[in-house]
């Protein structure tokens, strides 16, 4: 019996016969230092003329990006002439690793250089390193921490979300009438966009004059119904608002927990005579709990990005009270367009969230083993 | 006005450019001029038949105009094009024009007159509309990062030392000069106005200052005279001239009723808006810091050391403050477009301080529920003055101290530089602008909502406005508070330096906690300073207090 070759013995595994010689070796490394050696002196020239050390150059950063096409081709190709069959198994992994390192890494080294510069996009002089300075002038800014504060109160309101969001997965999860109707209603406010409910919501309804909440209001006795004049009132009124937009997310998720319970064990309490209360209790938000720190985990992260409707709706005012963290980099930026200390608040608050998130899931890995 | 007849008017009085506008719009100028001049000036300003036949489109007191209102009166002025630009001469021309789109009006207005245009040159218009919150940002991005997209912007002269000084911008031809005729433009749009270097950059298509509109039938209401009178205030019930009688009068509506509804008094504007907000404190502020001999208010010329924490500012704060509890409801977080156009024109409140857009509108816009009941005046003026120089409060010996905030000089188009490589697209751009920016229909834009208002010394011609459909009365109470702003000899001039809304924007931060309460009006003006000196280093000190020394002329 003679031995199957390596294509009738796995005919879908192996693609071709192995190709690579000791010529396509060589050539591949060509290519792949070829190409870097011509991207590294586009971007050499293109840096002097930039910076006004040399008179020749492009008027744009442009051809160093087609470089940089390039050489990832040539890598790409190059695994190929090099490893063979081996090589292009590398090639289904390799488009995303360059889409990483373009889009994402590259992007950040780059923000983060620029988090140490004073660029201010009106100074004639342009962007100049200052080290730790912007990390300082954030230090003594009142501004950054009120907004800090503020997404505490934010993020704490993720509790009284998660209560109601809870409320209303168990109502839609019970044999109400009409349900699939209030299961549609009650997604609504989580599809439209946070700019039509600023603009529906809190310069509309919430509007002091005409607005329908403020004629409620006026109806049931409240004299002039603001929603913005008072930091605290202004405070709650944003957080409603943002609650009322992503309680629809968070009914989801739960109502998948609910309706994923074993029924058996509902059934067999049921037999036992226990009450709802206690079946809640001791069955239904301990079986729960996996479900509800996820959700809780991914509201809060949610919550840290609040902007839009701060911004549309109360510019971060009165006096910073609804001021989140994003809505005041976003002033930096736009407004005043400090994009060194802005790139600089960002980075902060992003090494914050990082910090704040890793410390919470353990938290919440922890208890649930716990309750296990 | 002609050239021509304007130089032959000015010699014949021997009167400066200034002195010539000042205290009357143009006609009334001309009407009180020797009887020969004014028999050749009546003949020039008699309305022309296109003049009069656009302002009947579609007619004061029909409500607001719409597209086909704007491409007819497009149409109708393609006149100065036709003269200059062959038929087709630009087909196969793109062009992009970045503009802003608030209230539905500016671009929204540029598509409809632009739209014959296009139709007859062959040119096609690419258009990029802002919120006017997100202009300043979008500009600074592309200014600083080499990332013009646009070959036309809309644009304010406080931007020349972004887009001019840093030579983005395009020199207008000589043949645009002559079809827009600049020299009709009001003295303060004069340059260097629009200029950079000696070159001129800018076709102006608005004129902007704040004046000051009221509520007429308020000030005619016999119930609130006699109140007035029975609480003991001194002088009639009248309109306020002064700051301090604007807040005496605040202070008087407040629980009062006026046509059977809760009555206000001044509509101070307490929110952020990019940068824009700040001008409104600025128009209180001028009256107690722009001292008749110095040009400078924002900052002391040698040292750019900020002027805001003055007493002068500081009073400016108080007074906002003090007026506080007479307020609408919610009134600290109501959008300064809200008081304006919501509020105001609305009839919620008795007087605001805004743009001459607020008269525009307050006859044809569908909005305005105040229809025959304003009257405009100048800014109100203070009983004293600060002098920054001496550091003290004067008492001018010709009386109240009046200072026209001229905030944020006018909007104009300007060309970048980017068209100058193609002569057929650079032709295109300027005559683009060169249609919006023309005689004629800029008098129809100053009479209808447009977000601009007159600029010209040919659109005080109260005959026209009153052809038009606007009373006599009207016409010429509007055209005075504007003409007697542009023409004051101690309006204040907002500096043309780099970055001047990052200054806006970090006060109207600061201002917002101390409305809120948060601090007194003298810490939070320091706050402002501070961060001011900050903005100024950063930006170069050298360099700002170069360009601002330039601007005010110094």
């Amino acid at each position: 019996m003679t031995k199957p070759t390596s294509i009738e013995r796995d005919p879908l595994y192996v693609v071709a016969p192995p190709i690579v010689t000791d010529k396509t070796k060589r050539f591949g490394h060509i290519i792949v230092w070829g190409t870097f050696t011509l991207m590294f002196l586009l971007a050499i020239i293109q840096f002097l003329n930039t910076n006004e050390h040399i008179t020749f150059g492009f008027k744009t950063w442009r051809p160093v990006l087609y470089a940089y096409i390039l050489w990832a081709c040539a890598i790409g190709y190059s695994r190929v002439l090099i490893y063979g069959e081996k090589g292009k198994r590398t090639l289904f992994v390799f488009p995303a690793v360059m889409f990483i390192l373009s889009i994402v890494i590259f992007p950040m080294l780059f923000g983060l250089y620029i988090s140490f510069t004073d660029w201010n996009l009106s100074s004639i002089d342009g962007r100049e390193f200052n080290g730790l300075d912007n990390f300082y002038q954030m230090i003594s800014d009142p501004y950054y921490w009120n907004a800090l504060k503020n997404m505490i109160y934010y993020v704490l309101a993720v509790l009284v979300e998660f209560a109601i969001a809870f409320l209303l997965a168990l109502l839609l999860n019970s044999q109400i009438r009409g349900r699939k109707f209030f299961r549609i209603a009650f997604l609504i406010p989580l599809m439209l966009s946070p700019v039509a409910v600023s603009w529906m919501v809190g310069k509309s309804m919430l509007e002091q004059r005409f607005g329908p909440v403020a004629n409620l209001g006026r109806f049931l006795g409240w004299e002039t119904p603001t929603f913005f004049s008072s930091p605290e009132i202004a405070r709650l009124t944003m957080m409603c608002m943002d609650a009322w937009t992503f309680i629809p997310l968070m009914i989801i998720m739960l109502l998948a927990g609910l309706q994923a319970l074993p029924k058996e064990v509902l059934e067999a309490a049921k037999v036992d005579g226990a009450n709802k209360w206690t079946m809640f209790k001791n069955i239904i938000f301990p079986i729960m709990l996996p479900v509800s720190l996820t959700t809780l985990v991914i509201r809060i992260i949610f919550k840290l990005k609040l902007a839009d409707i701060i911004i549309i709706v109360t510019a971060g005012g009165p006096g910073g009270a609804t001021d989140s963290v994003t809505s005041f980099i976003v002033r930096e930026y736009r407004d005043r367009s400090n994009v060194g200390y802005g790139t600089l608040l960002s980075f902060v608050y992003l090494i914050l969230i990082i910090i704040f998130m890793t410390i919470l899931i353990r938290f919440v890995n922890r208890w649930l083993q716990r309750a296990a | 006005m002609k050239k021509s007849l304007y130089e032959y008017a000015i010699a014949k009085s021997k009167a400066s450019r200034r002195t010539f506008l000042k205290g009357a719009a143009g006609a009334g100028a001309v009407a009180a001029m020797s009887g020969g001049l004014s028999s050749v000036a009546s003949s020039a300003f008699a309305s022309s038949d296109l003049r009069s036949a656009i302002l009947k489109i579609p007619g004061v007191g029909v409500g607001s105009p719409g597209d086909a209102d704007w491409q007819k009166v497009g149409e109708m002025c393609l006149g100065g094009t036709k003269e200059r630009v062959k038929e087709g001469e630009f087909n196969g021309v793109e062009i992009s024009f970045l503009g802003l789109d608030s209230l539905n009006l500016h671009n929204m207005l540029h598509r409809g007159f632009l739209k014959p245009w296009e139709k007859y040159t062959g040119a096609k218009i690419k258009w990029i509309d802002l919120a006017q919150a997100d202009y300043n940002a979008r500009l600074q991005q592309s200014i600083a990062t080499g990332t013009v997209d646009f070959d036309i912007v809309q644009s304010g002269a406080p931007y020349e030392g972004d887009l001019c000084g840093k030579g983005l911008t395009s020199e207008m031809p000589g043949w645009v000069a002559d079809q827009i005729d600049l020299a009709d433009y009001v003295g303060y749009l004069q340059a260097p106005t629009g200029t950079w270097d000696g070159k001129t950059y800018r076709i102006s298509i608005d004129g902007d200052c704040h004046n000051f509109n009221y509520r007429t039938d308020y000030f005619e209401n016999e119930d609130l005279a006699k109140a007035w009178k029975d609480e003991g205030h001194s002088g009639n019930w009248e309109v306020p001239t002064t700051w301090q009688k604007v807040t005496e009068v605040s202070k008087f509506l407040k629980g009062k009723k006026h046509a059977g509804f809760p009555a206000y008094g001044y509509l101070d504007v307490q929110k952020g808006w990019g940068g824009f907000g700040f001008y409104f404190l600025g128009s209180i502020a001028t009256a107690y810091a722009k001292h008749p001999d110095s040009p400078a208010f924002l900052f002391e010329p040698d040292t750019m050391k900020p002027m805001v924490n003055n007493p002068a500012w500081v009073r400016a704060i108080q007074d906002v403050l003090d007026r506080r509890d007479c307020q609408p409801p919610d009134q600290i977080n109501a959008d300064p477009g809200v008081t304006g156009f919501s509020q105001f024109l609305a009839g919620t409140g008795s007087m605001v301080s805004w743009w001459g857009d607020v008269g525009s509108n307050a006859n044809t816009s569908d909005e305005s529920l105040v229809q025959g009941n304003v009257g405009f005046d100048i800014l109100p003026g203070s009983d004293d003055v600060y002098n920054w120089k001496t550091g003290k409060w004067e008492t001018l010996s010709s009386g109240p101290n009046y200072a026209p905030n001229m905030a944020y000089i006018g909007w104009g188009l300007y060309c970048m530089k980017t068209v100058d490589m193609d002569t057929t697209k650079r032709k295109a751009a300027w005559s683009a602008c060169a249609h919006i920016g023309g005689k004629d229909l800029s008098l129809w834009m100053s009479m209808y909502p447009s977000g601009f208002q007159p600029y010209r010394n040919s659109h005080f011609n109260i005959d026209e406005w009153v052809g038009a459909g606007y009373t006599n009365a009207f016409a010429s109470d509007y055209l005075a508070s504007e003409a007697d702003s542009y023409n004051h000899p101690n309006a204040a001039i907002e500096p043309r330096i780099p970055g001047i809304f990052q200054y806006y924007s970090i006060a109207e931060d600061e201002l917002s906690k101390i409305y809120a309460g948060e601090y007194d009006a003298q810490t939070g003006a320091d706050n402002i300073a501070a961060a001011w000196d900050k903005i100024t280093d950063q930006i170069g000190r050298e360099n700002q207090i170069k360009l601002y020394k330039a601007s005010l002329g110094l």
